[in-house]
């Protein structure tokens, strides 16, 4: 008999990006820059880095720019340790970042610049969230479209999800819990930190979770 | 929805769920393109292939091409050559005719619309004379360090536009309008692009007498300075005197590139002692005769020195090839450095890659599958359709900045 539970409809998310008209050809710009940059900007720029699907040393577009492109790879590392996910406000996150700015450029003052055409340039998006057509209505069904939903659709599940739910929280381990009742799954799920992986890595990572669950629960003979 | 289907398996399902919503949304609408070209680069060959997707989707799409004489192209020409960086001398009386050109197409071109996309420094003027509707003014070229009394002219015009949209980020400029970062795309299943059987290939080695004893190093592109078909020969003749290989310089003809010809002529007498470069200057639609040659290569670089976008490069990656790419433009993004291709920023570096794709088939091939794999989440003609569809439909919703569908 089949649950008479709320099934999980996957959604996927799809950015269109924005130019703000900012750039930054050094530290110093880019710290002011980021000062005024608008709150979208600075989302575009740090939640924003895992959909673009590109396997990355860093975990958000200043620190990779940083590393890369000024060769300033200490700072990049103090850059990618902030957890975006940390900040319940835009402007605490801004914050930290200015501090771990002018931190380094107390330290090191004439750092070297961008190369000509290298420069940073601060984004915007605009986003469309939509409904793919596929649901879920038991952690069977569930396992089966993980495996092949489109990265998007982790990204919007798995990660846009702790914007809207605040930290340690997504949409899968929430609907494995409430809807569920797989408390142990869901727990699992929510220790995956997803800015150790790439979208690619998580869906590997919670698609075995999910198996392994099924799996005990198929069982008749413990 | 026959058309659409034809993608389903290739493009990535995300895309065609949306842009089917999106037709949903905006079903019965006048969607108007306008550039100055109907055959020879990039803009045309997309437009031509676009048209029938967005009919099919419930819009009722459109493309007008402005005309124009000799003297209004060798101008437009300057004008993309100084937006590209080069030092143009560009007159009042220049100007006053490019304006007038347009003046006399907004006479004859039907540009009543609910949306209306404009291609290029062109048909910019032709704002001017809008009716209804949304106006975006779509920049395919390379902008990032235009001559300044160039875009002052433009921007006149560009910041009338509702919205603009530029294929790279660096490529925008600072206007009080919107400013959407779409890339270009290619088609999958057009003749450009799709699987050739090997008798198709064979037919164009035949017919274009291509010699297949030796490794071939290809370069498709308009013959253009920006995209240094002479560096292109340099690097073949360094990496020659190692691997012995043969060199093809394949393109075609625009009939708005004046300069083209002359271009064409500096290669032939830089190449003319050397029976092993051939230079093939292909009829416009000679698109399964590139889709084979890429297929046929061994080694396809696309060096260009300024580039809007370089939609090569995605071609020759669909075929499951890594790409030798110079640094500027589009190419880096759609290159990532030793992952689906090379970067190079020189003769030199071009000719050490050619030897080390050359020498490396398996890694060739490595680099070739995930560039297959970029390319159909990035770079398919689904996912710009989306991308200009989602960017009307977010003008039609201004001040949101997330919107569920």
């Amino acid at each position: 008999m089949m649950d008479e539970t709320t099934p999980f409809e996957f959604r996927q998310c799809v950015s269109i990006h924005k130019s703000t008209g900012k750039k930054a050809a050094n530290l110093r710009e880019l710290r002011d820059v980021i000062a005024e940059a608008s709150e979208e900007s600075i989302v575009h720029h740090n939640y924003q880095y895992f959909q673009k699907g590109r396997m990355r040393e860093y975990t958000n577009d200043f620190a990779e720019w940083v590393g890369e492109s000024l060769g300033e790879k200490a700072l990049a590392e103090h850059l990618s340790n902030i957890d975006p996910y940390d900040f319940k406000e835009i402007g605490a996150l801004r914050n930290e970042m200015l501090g771990v700015l002018d931190d380094y450029i107390v330290r090191v003052p004439d750092p070297k610049g961008a190369m000509p055409g290298d420069e940073f340039y601060f984004n915007e998006t605009v986003t469309l969230i939509f409904p793919v057509g596929l649901r879920a209505r038991n952690l069977a069904e569930f396992f089966a479209a993980i495996k092949y939903i489109e990265e998007d659709c982790i990204y919007y599940h798995f990660y846009e999800a702790r914007i809207r739910l605040g930290r340690g929280n997504d949409d899968f381990s929430r609907w494995f819990e409430d809807t569920l009742g797989e408390k142990d799954l869901a727990g699992k799920i929510r220790a995956i930190d997803p800015l150790m992986y790439t979208v690619e890595q998580s869906r590997n990572f919670i698609a075995g979770l999910v198996e392994e669950t099924v799996r005990r629960d198929m069982e008749v003979v413990k | 929805m026959i058309m659409l289907d034809r993608y389903s398996g290739i493009a990535p399902k995300g895309d065609l769920v949306l842009l089917r919503r999106l037709g949903e949304k905006l079903s019965g609408k006048r969607f108007l393109h306008v550039n100055s070209t109907r055959a020879g680069g990039g803009v045309a060959e997309i437009l031509q292939r676009m048209i029938p997707i967005l009919l099919e989707l419930g819009l009722d799409a459109r493309w007008e091409v402005i005309g124009g004489d000799e003297r209004f192209f060798e101008i437009t020409k300057k004008f993309h050559n100084a937006i590209q960086g080069t030092i143009e001398e560009i007159t009042p009386e220049m100007q006053q005719y490019h304006h007038e050109v347009n003046r006399v197409n907004a006479g004859t071109l039907d540009l009543d619309a609910d949306a209306v996309l404009i291609h290029d420094p062109q048909p910019i003027p032709l704002i001017e004379y809008r009716k209804t509707g949304k106006w975006i003014w779509r920049c395919h070229i390379d902008m990032s360090n235009p001559y300044p009394a160039v875009w002052d002219y433009l921007r006149q015009y560009c910041e009338k536009y509702d919205a603009s949209v530029f294929s790279v980020a660096k490529f925008a400029q600072t206007m009080p309008i919107d400013e959407f970062i779409i890339t270009p795309s290619i088609d999958p299943i057009s003749d450009k692009n799709r699987d050739l059987t090997a008798d198709e290939i064979r037919e164009t080695v035949e017919r274009l007498q291509i010699p297949t004893d030796r490794p071939i190093v290809l370069q498709v592109s308009r013959f253009d300075t920006f995209k240094d078909p002479i560096g292109v020969i340099k690097a073949y003749r360094m990496a020659k005197k190692y691997n012995d290989c043969i060199l093809i310089l394949a393109g075609s003809p625009a009939t708005d590139d004046p300069e083209g010809e002359k271009v064409l002529r500096q290669v032939q007498e830089y190449a003319v002692d050397d029976p092993d470069i051939r230079i093939l200057l292909l009829p416009p639609f000679s698109d399964k005769d590139i889709n084979a040659l890429q297929r046929v290569a061994t080694v396809v670089i696309q060096k260009s020195l300024k580039e809007g976008f370089g939609l090569t490069v995605s071609e020759t990656m669909w075929k499951g090839k890594p790409v030798i790419g110079g640094a500027t433009g589009g190419i880096p993004l759609q290159i990532t450095h030793g992952v689906t291709g090379f970067l190079v920023h020189s003769v030199e570096g071009a000719a050490f890659r050619i030897r080390q794709l050359l020498n490396n088939p398996e890694m060739a091939l490595r680099m070739g599958k995930n560039a297959r794999e970029y390319v159909r989440k990035n770079f398919l003609i689904t996912r710009q359709i989306r991308d200009y569809l989602s960017v009307w439909y977010f003008m039609e919703n201004k001040g949101r900045s997330v919107l569920e569908i």
